[in-house]
């Protein structure tokens, strides 16, 4: 895992911390939720080395700003600002200019003006020695990265409010994660419920969060001598079952259920969403539905998520060939046609014990 | 052994696959087709049953698997022992998804035809096939290129024609770059 942690959520004995403030209850304060983040927008920012100088003459910089971006387009580097001011008072010039990307490592060697700017283009007078910096390679995607970015040099940020939202712990009510703490104390249960009949202690819920109706709720089936009855695959065939199909038959495991759809086979409010010129897309039928998972999903059980077009992934703990974050981040995985949001951490301690208890 | 002798049956069951997939398309279905063989004998076929369960994941191979379950049921056999001596022959690189299921069930060899761009889970997107992952099953040995044209083009003729199931942007918009 290699989220950013909240800065500030983690310290709850902080006596100016005003998290905990209404409840006294530890627990509904015992976890917190962390977003599982795409490669990009996790790993840090790398860096690369340009030139840059210093202005001498302030007045000139609109000019040389003009001829040198002629010459120098910067095209992929479009996040970088070209002049930057310089905070050391004490500098005898107030602003500094990135002039070029440096095409090899140079070591000591800083061509001249006259080798990085052609004469006839650029009027040069009015800039001072040029000297190597670094500059971040591409634009910051998370204010984490923005802050190590422009530490190096500035850059324009267009910042996703709803991924510092998650980063920063706020993206969710008192209310919401009062919410998600029972859907995930439901799997838990359900989980129990499975694994006093034999099978691997995971449980899972699904929930239309547009009603916060409980769809689904199932337990791993693999005792039922089906390997590939993941908690996943059986919640997905239970919501199947809700529409009329479904392809396993769970009668002699209770605990696997599912709440019959009011409108009948096809009426649901997801399939609705889709069901533009009258067509029908039934198959897609986790469209806009939350899953409440005790782990974190192996790739066959991702993948299944991906092919039914879930909308959000809520999971306690970990696993270790898990595909929504350890492993694989099938959710943001490039080249397919359905991405989701995956969030970790529900209940992160009650999910781990399950494991450890059932072992 | 006799590498020949093995080619030629490799070749035969494919070609039953094959059959399978053209039936498909004929009957406006995903135009996957596959065989899981045990001992010379096909205990499970598949093809594509999602809009029937209306589950997105009764992919061909999942569909064929359950069969595979449903015989060693009924002749006492243990799972776990046949899935490990059993061949998937199929018309399509497995999805990441059935790639995943396919290393659970331990399977231990796939013959495929084309290269599945959108979903491939044994080369084309991920390598699921091959990737050192511990605690899902085992890896698989995959023999790619069987009559891979002919399983595109078939592909390409479903796309084509109307598909009310796929979300109709990113369908046509993969489509005409999968050339
Ligand atoms: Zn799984
Ligand atoms: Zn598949």
């Amino acid at each position: 895992m290699k989220e950013h942690m909240p800065p500030s959520q983690e310290d709850e004995g902080s006596p100016a911390e005003p998290k905990c403030k209404r409840r006294r209850s530890s627990e509904s304060c015992s976890w917190d939720i962390l977003p599982v983040l795409s490669e990009e927008e996790s790993q840090r920012i790398t860096l690369l080395q340009a030139y840059a100088a210093p202005v001498l003459s302030k007045k000139e910089t609109s000019r040389l700003v003009r001829e040198v971006s002629a010459v120098h387009s910067l095209k992929s580097l479009q996040h970088l600002k070209r002049v930057r001011a310089c905070k050391d008072r004490g500098s005898p010039h107030p602003l500094e200019m990135l002039l070029c990307l440096a095409l090899a490592k140079e070591k000591g060697h800083v061509p001249s003006l006259s080798e990085l700017l052609p004469e006839g283009q650029v009027n040069s007078c009015g800039l001072g020695q040029p000297f190597l910096v670094l500059v971040p390679s591409c634009p910051p995607l998370t204010r984490p990265q923005f802050q190590e970015a422009s530490a190096h040099w500035p850059t324009s940020f267009h910042e996703n409010k709803e991924v510092t939202k998650a980063l920063t712990g706020q993206q969710f009510s008192r209310e919401e994660k009062a919410r998600m703490q029972r859907y995930m104390e439901q799997a838990i249960e359900v989980a129990q419920q499975g694994a006093e009949r034999g099978n691997e202690a995971v449980g899972a819920v699904f929930v239309d969060p547009a009603t916060e109706e409980v769809l689904a709720m199932g337990h791993d089936c693999r005792k039922s001598n089906n390997p590939l009855l993941h908690a996943t695959m059986v919640c997905i065939d239970l919501v199947a079952h809700r529409q009329g199909g479904g392809a396993y038959n769970f009668d002699s495991y209770p605990s696997c259920s599912f709440v019959a759809s009011v409108k009948g086979n096809s009426g649901t409010g997801a399939a609705d969403l889709f069901d533009d010129a009258g067509s029908s897309v039934l198959p897609y039928i986790c469209t806009g539905y939350d899953l409440y998972i005790t782990r974190e999903p192996c790739i066959m059980c991702a993948m299944a998520l991906v092919h039914s077009r879930i909308q959000r992934v809520f999971y306690g703990t970990p696993s270790p060939d898990g595909a929504l974050g350890t492993r694989y981040k099938i959710h943001t995985q490039k080249d397919l046609n359905h991405h989701f949001q995956v969030f970790r951490g529900i209940l992160e301690e009650q999910c781990q014990q399950l494991r450890e208890k059932w072992h | 052994m006799g590498g020949g002798e093995e080619a030629a049956k490799r070749q035969r069951w494919m070609e039953e696959a094959f059959r399978m997939a053209k039936e498909a398309l004929g009957n406006g279905e995903v135009p996957v087709g596959c065989l899981m063989v045990y001992n010379n004998t096909v205990l499970g076929q598949g093809r594509n049953e999602v809009n029937e369960t209306k589950n997105a994941t009764r992919h061909a191979e999942m569909v064929a698997v359950d069969q595979v379950l449903a015989w060693c049921r009924q002749n006492c056999k243990n799972p776990v022992e046949v899935f490990e001596q059993t061949v998937l022959y199929v018309t399509v690189e497995p999805c990441i998804m059935c790639a995943g299921a396919l290393r659970l069930l331990k399977i231990p060899l796939v013959v495929y035809g084309c290269q599945n761009e959108r979903f491939g889970g044994c080369g084309s997107v991920l390598n699921i096939a091959a990737d050192d992952l511990l605690g899902t099953g085992t890896s698989f040995e995959c023999i790619a290129g069987y009559r891979a044209e002919e399983a595109v083009e078939m592909l390409k003729t479903f796309y084509k024609q109307e598909n009310p199931n796929a979300p109709k942007s990113k369908a046509r918009k993969k489509d005409s770059d999968e050339s």
